[in-house]
């Protein structure tokens, strides 16, 4: 909770701040930098979808499917 | 005079043309060549808390999934993406659905080898996403289907976003349906007490012997609504803060209807006599759970770029629903560039969730209660995930194969572990080519 509330925080400031420019986003374009899962990782979000109750807010799927074994 | 500002306004007037011409023709496309993916797993996990025997037994899976992605670019703004994936598994606890049919004494410990030991399950999705010229505004649709021998699945959804602040704040609206059913199966000691059955006069019960409470009279009843239904909703707000940080949150809310409990998982009261048939318990019932539910999840993601070798990528989620279940989950990956080629995924996950309001181990719910479940993914427990990867990168595709171009490789493993005794190995595998 509190690195969301964090994240609002920064979000709101960040939004009536200052920007960062196409050509300074060197870095935000690293391919580790992507924000959410990669491809690989989609079958364990599956796993942890089917053994724990929690899901969703991850770029999961949130329905379909009986998970049940 | 007159004519040379003539000439120069339509010398003006062509080049202006010209630059939105060229404007357009230079439009970067969204998706520059056609590019597949090849996904594959390997899971296994064991544990003694199986919900097909109520809570007691061998819980040991293997499951093998293998996947292709395929990403079209159609023109400079459209990509239409096919996902085809098909998952084989077997189950010991699956396996005791029909714990008799193994040629062997039938035990919650074991698996049986019967015609419930495994099943496929295969899938397909559709996705089509349209970007604006400027690539602020994508419009996304897919459609989804999936079925397995018990299970049919049909999907639908599509998502709004919306970049603005110079591509810096990202908003993203989306909704999804899925529409499942049920082809019920159950406890094979249940089938003779269902509708039209015989009971204990049905041949099953001619065969095998019981011991222990001799008079078995299960609390039995067979389902009626056999549909699932899913309905989501979800926001995702992406924000850059520096040239070194970026994260987001998401909020995703999902009601589901229909038949929530699984047929085939039994059920044993504290306040039955204990019926068996050689070494296996006969159910009491199966899991009773509300036919609705709300999950609400509420994440964060936080990406920071330390330098030119280390990032660190940082998730956390807290859900809720009205089951009684609350869970926090975190997580933290830490990508490690080994050169320009290789980069390590060294990665940690901590989970835990408490327990559903209607669950109860083995033997510790009564006949008296509405909803009951012995199901250990639905108990309080928390979990530890250990993650290495090794990913391979070659961004100008130097190795060809046919007309593809090798771009990247993902090789990962993962090691899982509940204080309640399972366990499970995932094993990943991803081969990315770009179309020539």
């Amino acid at each position: 909770m509190v690195l969301i509330a964090g994240i609002m925080v920064l979000a709101g400031n960040a939004i009536s701040c200052n920007t960062v420019k196409e050509y300074e986003k060197v870095n935000l374009n690293d391919p580790d930098m992507v924000l959410g899962d990669k491809q690989v990782n989609r079958n364990l979000t599956n796993f942890h979808s089917y053994r724990e109750a929690a899901s969703g807010a991850n770029g999961g799927k949130t329905g379909g499917g009986c998970g049940c074994n | 005079m007159k004519k040379l500002t003539i000439l120069f306004v339509l010398i003006s007037g062509f080049g202006l043309a010209q630059e939105k011409t060229d404007t357009l023709a230079y439009k970067k496309r969204v998706l520059e060549s056609a590019e597949v993916d090849f996904l594959a797993s390997y899971y296994n996990q064991d544990g003694n808390n199986a919900a097909v025997s109520g809570g007691v037994g061998t819980e040991e899976l293997t499951d093998a999934t293998s996947t292709i992605v395929v990403s079209l670019p159609l023109n400079a703004d459209d990509v239409l993406t096919i996902d085809a994936g098909i998952s084989a598994y077997t189950s010991a606890s699956s396996s005791n659905v029909n714990p008799f049919d193994g040629g062997k004494d039938a035990n919650p410990f074991q698996a049986s080898s019967g015609a419930s030991s495994g099943d496929v399950w295969t899938n397909l999705v559709a996705s089509y996403s349209h970007s604006s010229d400027d690539r602020n505004n994508i419009v996304t649709a897919h459609a989804s289907v999936s079925s397995e021998f018990d299970y049919f699945s049909l999907g639908v959804g599509g998502s709004y976003t919306r970049l603005f602040n110079d591509k810096n704040t990202e908003v993203t609206l989306k909704a999804n349906a899925y529409l499942d059913t049920w082809q019920t199966i159950y406890p094979y000691e249940l089938r003779p007490f269902g509708e039209g059955g015989a009971g204990l006069a049905s041949s099953f019960f001619n065969s095998h012997t019981i011991t222990g409470n001799t008079n078995y009279q299960p609390q039995f009843t067979e389902f009626t609504d056999k549909n699932r239904n899913s309905y989501a909703g979800g926001l995702v707000l992406s924000q850059v803060f520096t040239k070194n940080m970026q994260g987001s949150l998401l909020v995703d809310v999902v009601s589901q209807q229909g038949l929530l409990s699984t047929p085939f998982q039994r059920v044993y009261f504290s306040d039955v006599d204990d019926s068996f048939i050689q070494g296996f318990q006969l159910a009491d019932d199966i899991e009773r759970l509300p036919d609705n539910r709300l999950k609400v999840a509420v994440g964060g993601r936080l990406n920071y770029y330390v330098n030119e070798v280390v990032v660190l990528r940082g998730f956390y989620r807290y859900y809720t629903d009205d089951w009684g279940i609350t869970s926090q989950t975190a997580s933290l990956e830490v990508p490690i560039k080994l050169g320009d080629k290789f980069t390590l995924y060294p990665s940690y996950r901590y989970y835990n969730q408490t327990a559903a309001d209607y669950f109860a181990p083995y033997e510790q719910h009564v006949s008296t209660e509405e909803f009951y479940t012995s199901d250990y993914d639905l108990s309080k427990f928390n979990a530890g995930q250990y993650g290495l990867g090794l990913t391979y990168t070659d961004i100008f595709t130097n190795f060809q194969f046919l007309k593809l171009g090798l771009k990247s490789i993902d090789l990962k493993y993962h090691y899982y572990e509940r204080n309640t005794g399972l366990s499970a190995n995932v094993i990943l595998f991803g081969v990315k080519f770009v179309v020539q």
